[in-house]
């Protein structure tokens, strides 16, 4: 029982009703259920939906502006790119330029693919890119000359595209596939063997120009071709100028949307997994912990490479958690470490053993790591669980595993969860992190009082201007912290490294330490100063520090920090965004006052702090903080000596 | 696949467009939902449903459902 072929009558009665712009919510779940097929399909009727209308229905929706140019005509890109940014929520306010008009679009400033104000580009390079203009006949020396001066046009039109899209915005190129109609066309084995290491490096050094604060993402085609994507049909190429075959731009859309999504920052944190047959062959309340690792099975070597692909995820900061119908003593025996098991008891955050529901497993392990279920991938091979998790957990990721264990690694990675745009030392120590803060919790569940924890607790905060180094995590926490986000605004890396080398502009980076570990960087503050003083425009914190009074100590530092720098005053604001409604309060509590900004009605509260009457840095947290490089420390003496304050 | 009808219904159905028997013989260019990106989709379409190949050229020069499905079935 699939449900595919009712999905897709589903999307068509919703398309035929006129009613697929107010069901756009419904979409990622209807479209979870869809082959390939089924999406491009779907994909065709979304693309001509009028993003207008969506947005009037649903006026929270996530919207992307894409621009889509090529070497040749990329059209049909379009609605297989509407419906994968669907899938994750996301609606396309897309932009598709003339055929091949890719140098225009992106050399000239007044191109329309600019008045589009992109924050992504795709420059589609297909197959016959490089081959259109090798002179014929030809030698591979001529292919690698050619391909040196498209590697020069692009980094060029990529110089182009950093000067006139807007800020923060990525440009999209990728790797080209080699045809064998062309390294066929040579008959010397060695030549040919020349002309396929010339085209890797070729392609090797446009992955080279990847760079996230660059704004320059490359995508692998490579990995597509071999997983047996055809990447051109010579017919269409021939007679209507494709290059790329349907599954090709499909598979791109694919990826590109990943990309998109992993761009905003929404990037799913936990890998929630059963199990019997996920995680092992057999049935542990059948088989017994010492029977289920499958040792002796021929297929125990297939689930040993899927709990690899687990392990080397987790090496990345993505959470491991277990959610199993099962005895919770067993689980912990079969889970003990084994010499042949990759994974033990230890790489899990949280382990759910019991016989309840695991959509309420799923929201019992989310709650304990002070994330959302939207933050969760559930990884089963039970039709039955997966669809109880989707039906309670708004938002969550269900992969389908199925009965060959074989595929378990394609299946989890097909949707690239948990991509990135950088991985950071803080991710490489993320599940280090949820223990250390598991501990803390125990410890706060023996102390007496609140304060006389946070006391012990030893918390130390560094504020600083940020290096080069903490770029891509700053960017990490202003693209993913809901909470506490003053204003909801979301910098990309590309951006902060503009300000932070700006010398009117502050870019502060917030670190944090305590007796139970280094939290490393937690924080970001971003403003500019001028003669009114201390422009605050944003302040992100990450919620796994919350409620440790580092937020408040960090804004009343920086009130401090104003006066020794004899600042008039300091300014903030509060614009309402998804999730930041409890930061509200958060300026009027340390003293701000709000100011009336005409004609700024429903957009948010300005605020103004005179710096008469300043609040004290918490006691329990020894802060030091610099506003600039040149300017002295604020020294924690300055503030140990202040009244302890209630958080 | 005996009819234009039939490929008209492949097309509503894999293409997503609302076709209707009488658009048949109208110049493709006069179609509303059509869009010259369906037709390289239609060829992928067509073929895996005759389970041979099909004139791409002869279906990119026709001017009308009719002729696709002239240049792709035969008469």
């Amino acid at each position: 029982m699939s449900g595919r072929p009712e999905a897709q009558q589903d999307v068509r009665a919703l398309y035929d009703t006129g009613s697929l712009a107010g069901a756009y919510p419904r979409l990622p779940a209807l479209l979870a259920r869809l082959d390939d097929d089924g999406l491009d399909s779907a994909g065709r009727l979304l693309a001509r939906l009028d993003p207008a209308d969506v947005l009037a229905a649903h006026p929270d929706t996530s919207a992307v502006r894409i621009a889509v140019t090529g070497r040749s005509t990329t059209a049909g890109l379009l609605p297989a790119l509407t419906v994968q940014l669907a899938r994750h929520g996301l609606l396309l306010i897309g932009h598709t330029g003339g055929s091949g008009s890719y140098v225009q679009d992106l050399a000239d400033p007044a191109s329309e693919l600019y008045a589009h104000r992109p924050e992504l580009t795709l420059c589609v390079l297909d197959p016959l890119t490089v081959w259109d203009r090798v002179p014929s006949p030809w030698q591979p020396y001529d292919v690698a000359l050619e391909a040196e001066r498209q590697r020069l046009l692009l980094a060029e039109l990529a110089g182009a595209h950093a000067a006139h899209a807007p800020a923060g915005a990525t440009l999209v190129l990728n790797t080209l596939p080699l045809l064998r109609r062309f390294t066929h066309q040579q008959t010397g084995l060695l030549q040919r063997a020349e002309l396929g290491a010339l085209w890797r490096e070729f392609n090797a050094d446009l992955l080279r120009m990847a760079d996230p604060a660059a704004g320059i993402a490359v995508l692998d085609l490579e990995p597509l071709t071999a997983a047996g994507v055809r990447a051109d049909d010579p017919r269409l190429g021939a007679y209507a100028d494709a290059h790329c075959s349907a599954a090709l731009l499909a598979s791109y859309a694919r990826e590109a949307a990943h990309l998109a999504r992993a761009l905003r920052g929404d990037t799913k944190k936990c890998l929630v997994l059963d199990l019997d047959g996920t995680l092992w062959d057999g049935i542990l309340a059948e088989d017994g912990p010492a029977r289920v690792r499958g040792a002796t099975s021929l297929r125990a070597g297939a689930f040993g490479a899927f709990r690899r692909t687990v392990e080397q995820l987790a090496s990345q900061g993505v959470l491991l958690a277990v959610c199993s119908k099962n005895d919770p003593e067993p689980v912990a025996r079969a889970l003990a470490a084994h010499p042949d098991w990759p994974l033990s008891a230890d790489d899990f955050v949280s382990i759910v053993a019991d016989w309840g529901s695991k959509a309420e497993g799923v929201a019992q392990i989310a709650a304990g790591l002070g994330i959302a279920p939207s933050a969760v991938v559930f990884a089963d091979d039970s039709l039955f669980e997966r669809e109880s998790v989707r039906a309670t957990a708004p938002g969550a990721a269900v992969v389908e595993l199925d009965a060959e264990p074989a595929l378990h690694s394609e299946h989890l990675l097909a949707d690239g969860w948990f991509d990135v745009p950088s991985v950071t030392e803080e991710d490489r120590g993320r599940a280090e992190r949820y223990r250390e803060r598991q501990r803390r919790e125990r410890r706060q569940a023996g102390a007496k009082d609140y304060d006389s924890f946070l006391r012990d607790l030893g918390i130390e905060v560094a504020v600083a201007p940020a290096e080069s180094h903490h770029i891509a995590r700053i960017a990490q926490l202003s693209l993913r912290t809901n909470r506490f986000n003053l204003t909801g605004e979301r910098l990309g890396a590309a951006q902060i490294e503009r300000m932070a080398a700006d010398p009117d502009t502050l870019v502060l980076a917030v670190r944090a330490a305590d007796r139970y570990g280094d939290d490393g960087i937690v924080g970001a503050l971003f403003g500019h100063r001028d003669a009114a003083g201390l422009h605050l425009a944003n302040m992100v914190i990450s919620c796994r520090v919350l409620g440790r009074g580092i937020e408040d100590a960090v804004l009343d530092g920086l009130l401090h920090a104003a006066v020794d720098a004899g600042l008039p005053a300091v300014h903030a604001q509060w614009r309402p965004a998804a999730a930041n409604a409890a930061v509200r309060g958060f300026c009027p509590a340390h003293g701000f006052r709000a100011v009336a900004v005409p004609g700024k009605q429903g957009d948010g509260v300005r605020y103004r702090h005179t710096l008469a009457d300043l609040r004290p840095v918490p006691a329990h947290v020894r802060l030091r903080l610099r506003l600039s490089p040149t300017e002295p420390v604020l020294e924690p003496q300055e503030v140990e000596e202040c009244t302890p304050s209630s958080i | 696949m005996h009819t234009v009808v039939d490929l008209i219904t492949l097309a509503n159905e894999y293409l997503g467009t609302d076709l209707e028997p009488a658009d048949a013989e109208r110049d493709l260019a006069e179609l509303a939902c059509w869009d010259s990106v369906y037709l390289l989709r239609l060829v992928t379409l067509l073929e895996r449903e005759l389970g041979r190949p099909v004139s791409v050229a002869d279906m990119l020069e026709a001017r009308t459902l009719g002729d696709i499905w002239t240049a792709a079935v035969g008469p």
